[in-house]
């Protein structure tokens, strides 16, 4: 006899609580989704390999992708930094930087496009002195650049700090005692502990990247196979009445997505059976 | 209240937490239900309690079918092995719980259940701590208050997940007696839960011996200890 | 910095007071000029033809209308996904079924989806050339480019929000506590008001906090649904843009002002409820 579907319980609310889940999860999400895939289904593969094998689109798949695995590479290392600095030092401010990791989080995007630009461009503040260096940034690569890492910073730092919190210190005070130097035992010890949770960090990091388009669209110029960006195409596609070929896109992106959340998963599951063995 | 159990199983999946087993628990009786830990024990409880099902089988009240009771019809006053009291009401609001989610009709009003909930801190010997949270408390206070809570719903029997099972050996001793002498006052139909054989012998009228959900032995505690029915039995109680 | 003490010894499990000072400098600086400079550039840019100027734009009817509008979305799509959160959090914490795993990963979705390919998803599903949305415009009642949608492509990017925060909460709290209220003759309502709502609330409060935060300032989504209707469905992230691409750059950043404010709040009351109900909050708190 198998498991049961529903296991019989004394609880309230199992339909109620049941139907409201399963029907705002079936209208908000998995119909729009089914929706896009239907799309996909009537244009068929050909008419999706065909669109999406374009200069112009693998341009900009490929840039979005390069871009945010180049971003969260950058706010993995900071990330580090960050978590650890915030999670053991003890200085004036130290609440106030704190608070200020979430910021990113918090700001709405197009509020931090528009900001960025202003600080990047040629006449901003920090694109002035970029420019006396001879380095453009704003509607540059390098814009797109700063705006994922804007978005992506408390990825790893919030992953990772509750685990520093959470070491033991005696594991380290065992490895010093052991006749191991500082530096090794960060290397040796305490990076290993953290790994599972910065590479969840990462992984967050990087798909928050892939998919950015607010705050990147004011600041990265969109010049077509340039500083074009997937999302950007998705919405051009669409201003042009063109559904089939954003739908193919949309697609892309959705694998590009989903293959993401499946390796996120896969982390976790890994860094959970890997704590376990401590 | 004299509770029968008939022929109770619980599966899940493919396991089984109960085989089919029946008991009869004598009206004022308190008995022990004994065995290490997936032996079915809690799981009985449980069902005893109206918060799980029986796959097949009947639990039958003073003679009246109880199987399809809600857990809120049965009142049975139950202790759980956390105590779960709710961490954000006083230890008065824990005790009046049941009282005020009585329905208007049955309802006492505010001064009779204040009365009341005064008369049970008395009856746990702990007239002074009403105001407190349950984090305010010992283990054993804590154990004390759940006990107080379950009664106040004037329950038609007491059922207790290992209810020493928390606390260190000193208080242990203390609240055993403690539970007998509640018992002995109200002459509620109790059932405890226990792992521990010498609380089991010490405390209840008749102990129930489950191993893997089959009762193994029932009988007063010095018949099992004089003649263990089966290998297991003896190893058990001889551990 | 950390304790240091006077004398030569360092603490084993510290690290050299010159590595130290590097890596508070390193987060300091780094955290300045890519999270602080751009919170400033937000209020310099609207200040730069005066306080009047920016007041003016805000007062003007367009700009009022987007900040209705926002208003208006939070409105509707912070409730529903706070009771959607709720539900699904009792589902899946107090009920044991087959699938939860994929539930949980179905709700975490949106969360990996681009706002753009979720705001795609609802033109596909409700504009006017696909069946149900064409039915719906035949009934005057059109999705895409309209209320509706923006408050769907809103619900669609928060819809994990509150869930995710409720549901380690409630694991970890058991059901311990709401079986004895059942015990003790509580029906279900009553259970979940007096005993399961006063334990989840600080956990509710934060995920709301969040979820209105990211509702009032979505951009990518709502782009792409709302048409961008001045006066009607541009919001204000939208209007946004749209001033900026006039080059009313004080307009733009002024409106900008007050999201950047709301957000300030946002992250002052989440600090808050991070310092005094730590224990209580999923994000805080490992068990």
């Amino acid at each position: 006899m198998g498991r049961p579907l529903i296991r019989r319980s004394a609880m309230p609310g199992l339909g109620l609580s049941m139907g409201i889940t399963l029907t705002l999860l079936s209208l908000v999400v998995l119909l729009p989704i089914g929706a896009l895939l239907a799309k996909g289904a009537s244009y068929g593969a050909a008419g999706i390999w065909e669109t999406v094998n374009r200069p112009r689109v693998w341009a900009a798949l490929f840039l979005s992708f390069r871009l945010a695995l180049a971003a969260a590479l950058f706010n993995l290392v900071f990330g580090l930094v960050l978590a650890w600095v915030l999670a053991r030092y003890r200085f004036v401010g130290r609440r106030l930087l704190d608070a200020a990791v979430d910021l990113p989080f918090a700001l709405p995007t197009a509020v931090a496009g528009i900001a960025l630009t202003a600080l990047y461009a040629p006449n901003g503040a920090f694109g002035q002195v970029a420019a006396r260096l001879g380095w453009q940034i704003a509607y540059t690569q390098w814009g797109i650049f700063i705006a994922l890492v804007f978005v992506g910073l408390p990825f790893v730092a919030r992953s990772v700090q509750p685990v520093i919190e959470e070491i033991d210190r005696e594991i380290e005070e065992a490895s010093a005692s052991l006749g191991a130097t500082r530096l090794h035992t960060l290397r040796r010890v305490i990076l290993p502990i953290l790994t599972p949770a910065a590479l969840t960090g990462f992984a967050l990091s990087l798909a928050r990247g892939v998919g950015e388009y607010g705050s990147v669209i004011f600041i990265a110029g969109n010049i077509p196979r340039l500083t074009e960006i997937a999302p950007l195409l998705i919405v051009i596609q669409l201003e042009e009445f063109n559904y089939d070929a954003a739908a193919a896109i949309g697609i892309a992106m959705l694998v590009i997505s989903l293959a993401m959340l499946l390796s996120i998963n896969l982390i976790q599951i890994w860094s959970r059976r890997s704590l376990q063995d401590v | 209240m004299h509770i029968e159990i008939d022929e109770i199983s619980r599966l899940f999946g493919a396991t089984a937490a109960l085989h089919p087993v029946s008991l009869s628990v004598p009206s004022g009786a308190l008995v022990a239900l004994l065995g290490p830990s997936g032996s079915g024990k809690t799981t009985l409880l449980r069902i005893l309690g109206g918060l799980e099902f029986p796959s097949s089988g009947r639990v039958l009240f003073d003679g009246q079918d109880a199987t399809g009771l809600s857990v809120q019809e049965r009142r049975a006053g139950f202790v759980f092995q956390s105590y779960a009291l709710f961490r954000h009401m006083t230890v008065s609001e824990n005790i009046a719980y049941g009282l005020k989610a009585r329905p208007r009709a049955t309802r006492p009003n505010p001064a009779e259940i204040s009365r009341r909930v005064a008369r049970l801190l008395d009856l746990i010997q702990l007239p002074d701590i009403g105001a407190r949270y349950p984090a305010q408390l010992s283990g054993g206070q804590r154990q004390r208050v759940a006990l107080a809570r379950a009664l106040a719903i004037e329950p038609r029997m007491l059922l207790l997940d290992e209810p020493f099972g928390a606390l260190d050996a000193k208080v242990r001793k203390e609240l055993r007696q403690g539970l007998r002498d509640i018992h002995d006052n109200t002459g509620l139909t109790t059932v405890f839960v226990t792992h521990d054989q010498e609380e089991a012998m010490e405390l209840a009228d008749l102990v129930v011996v489950m191993s893997m959900g089959r009762i193994e032995q029932i009988g007063r505690p010095q018949d099992i200890r004089a003649r263990p029915a089966t290998p297991f039995v003896r190893s058990f109680i001889t551990a | 910095m950390s304790d240091i003490p006077a004398f030569h010894h360092r603490s084993p499990t510290t690290e050299a007071p010159a590595l130290q000072w590097a890596l508070t400098g390193i987060a300091v600086l780094g955290l300045a000029l890519l999270v602080l400079a751009p919170l400033v550039a937000v209020f310099a840019e609207a200040l730069a033809d005066g306080a009047g100027a920016a007041l003016r734009s805000l007062a003007n009817p367009d700009a009022r209308a987007a900040i209705r509008l926002t208003l208006t979305i939070a409105a509707i799509s912070v409730p529903l996904n706070a009771v959607f959160g709720i539900a699904a959090a009792w589902f899946i914490t107090r009920f044991d079924f087959r699938g939860k795993a994929l539930l949980i990963t179905l709700i975490d979705l949106p969360f990996s989806v681009s706002p753009v390919v979720a705001g795609l998803c609802i033109v596909l599903m409700f504009g006017s050339n696909s069946l149900v949305g064409g039915w719906l415009v035949a009934q005057g009642a059109p999705v895409v480019f309209a209320l509706p949608g923006i408050v769907l492509a809103t619900l669609f990017v928060t819809f994990p929000f509150v869930a995710r925060e409720l549901i380690p909460v409630m694991i970890e709290q058991g059901r311990s506590e709401e079986e004895a209220a059942l015990t003790l003759g509580a029906s279900g309502w009553r259970v979940f008001r007096t005993v399961t709502l006063p334990n989840i609330r600080w956990a509710l409060m934060y995920g709301v906090l969040l979820c209105n935060a990211r509702a009032m300032g979505e951009f990518g989504a709502v782009a792409v649904v709302s048409g961008k209707i001045r006066g009607q469905t541009a919001t204000m992230p939208i209007t946004i843009e749209m001033l900026y691409q006039e080059y009313l750059s004080v307009a733009a950043f002024s409106l900008a002002v007050v999201l950047a404010l709301l957000a300030l709040v946002t992250l002052l009351l989440k600090a808050g409820l991070e310092r005094r109900h730590a224990d209580q909050l999923a994000a805080t708190h490992r068990p």
